[in-house]
């Protein structure tokens, strides 16, 4: 058992210099700009939808979508100021705006004009199609803001998972609206809030586990 | 213009800052020491770390009781700031930055264990060992019936008790000492432990 000053002048004999972290916001727009290019390259890869110039002229679209990428942006920033230990936690609530916006928005589409599958269904290449949007664009991303935030795992890793998965399945949602046709409601519905719920749940349910991958090991006493 | 200037009056700032004055340069001193500990300056982290011990002590015995606990809460503490230093922002207060990784340390070390205390049963008085013989599957032999019933065997037979049971012999010592093969006293033993048990278990005699 090591006793507290022999702890201290270990510590401070073993000291190597470190570069402090650049500023929150700093670090959350890299990360947004690593995404922006990996969205791009897929949506190089996988083609926008055919119709996405029209259905940016309809507000209900535009509306949603901006939601989306809002919620992306802002979760991220929330994210990365929340993960330090000196920055107020109701740094939280700043997605909560434009993330009602985006809910809202779906939510009043549905109520206002309900698109139902059409008898030829959801072909089931769209469907993998869409999947594969999912994991392409969300994998990438998780693991670049797991790596960005892994000083978290010792401080507030729930909050910080919380906020990171938002970010990640706002910006997976984005992609998934504007690189496929989903026009039935119900659709939209599974693959906005499935895929948020998902990754929103996986990051409640392992933030510990998934965060001690890759966290700062503390030397052992 | 303040009124204060103009009417010649100083107002008593002494009197409402009176905590500032001292915890302000404390926190401006730990902001620079663990500035220049980033920078790799060995003095001024040792001192940093000197000076911030008796602080998380106080603040780790708020929340633990056990005077261990609060040493290694204490210590779990100066790890952690230790691994993440490089999250501290020098053109920041050193306080706020330092106060969150020390309650959220605490707050897990809790967390930990009252889940280990869940875990955990404390022994009662049924877990101990029965002196008297109450409880027990079989009951207690009195030691001279048990003698008794030993001398009863054939002669083979208590020797092999007496070394392998009594003394606690091994097999091998035991064949060196007797003269009999370890097969012979294995068979001796189990043969004379049945007859024991036979001898000794009331109702099981017949």
């Amino acid at each position: 058992m090591t006793t507290t000053p022999d702890l201290i002048e270990d510590l401070a004999r073993n000291l190597q210099p470190v570069r402090p972290l650049q500023k929150p916001l700093t670090r959350a727009i890299l990360w947004l700009v690593l995404a922006m290019i990996v969205l791009g390259l897929l949506a190089i890869s996988q083609g926008v939808r055919p119709d996405l110039w029209l259905k940016l002229q309809q507000a209900d679209f535009s509306l949603s979508l901006a939601g989306m990428a809002l919620t992306g942006i802002l979760a991220a920033c929330s994210a990365f100021m929340v993960s330090l230990p000196d920055r107020s936690r109701l740094w939280l609530a700043l997605p909560i705006p434009s993330f009602l916006l985006w809910i809202g928005n779906i939510g009043y589409q549905c109520a206002t004009h309900w698109v139902k599958i059409d008898a030829n269904g959801v072909s089931s290449g769209e469907t993998l199609r869409c999947l594969a949007t999912l994991v392409l664009s969300s994998l990438p991303l998780s693991l670049m803001l797991l790596l960005m935030l892994r000083h978290a795992a010792l401080l507030r890793p729930l909050q910080v998972a919380l906020m990171g998965s938002l970010a990640v399945s706002a910006l997976t949602a984005a992609a998934l609206t504007t690189f496929h046709v989903l026009d039935a409601s119900a659709i939209i519905l599974i693959w906005n809030f499935g895929t948020t719920f998902a990754f929103v749940g996986a990051g409640w349910l392992s933030n510990r586990r998934i965060f001690n991958l890759v966290a700062p090991r503390l030397r052992s006493l | 213009m303040r009124p204060g200037h103009t009417s010649g009056f100083r107002p008593k700032l002494t009197v409402v800052g009176a905590g500032a004055p001292m915890q302000a340069p404390q926190d401006f001193d730990w902001a620079i020491l663990m500035a220049r500990g980033q920078e790799g300056d060995q003095a001024a982290y040792r001192r940093l770390l000197i000076e911030i011990t008796p602080y998380l002590r106080a603040l780790a015995a708020r929340q633990l009781f056990n005077a261990a606990d609060i040493e290694d809460g204490v210590q779990d503490i100066l790890l952690t700031l230790h691994t993440i230093r490089h999250t501290y922002d020098k053109s920041r207060p050193f306080g706020p930055w330092l106060a969150t990784i020390a309650q959220r340390r605490l707050i897990d070390r809790l967390r930990k264990t009252s889940r280990n205390r869940k875990r955990e049963t404390t022994l009662t008085e049924d877990h101990e060992q029965f002196v008297d013989g109450n409880g027990r599957d079989e009951p207690m032999v009195q030691p001279r019936s048990l003698a008794a019933a030993i001398a009863s065997l054939p002669v083979a037979q208590q020797q092999a008790i007496h070394l392998l049971k009594l003394q606690e012999l091994s097999l091998n010592e035991a064949a060196l000492k007797t003269g009999m093969s370890v097969g012979a006293l294995k068979i001796a033993t189990h043969r004379a432990m049945k007859s024991l048990r036979a001898l000794l278990t009331p109702g099981r005699d017949q």
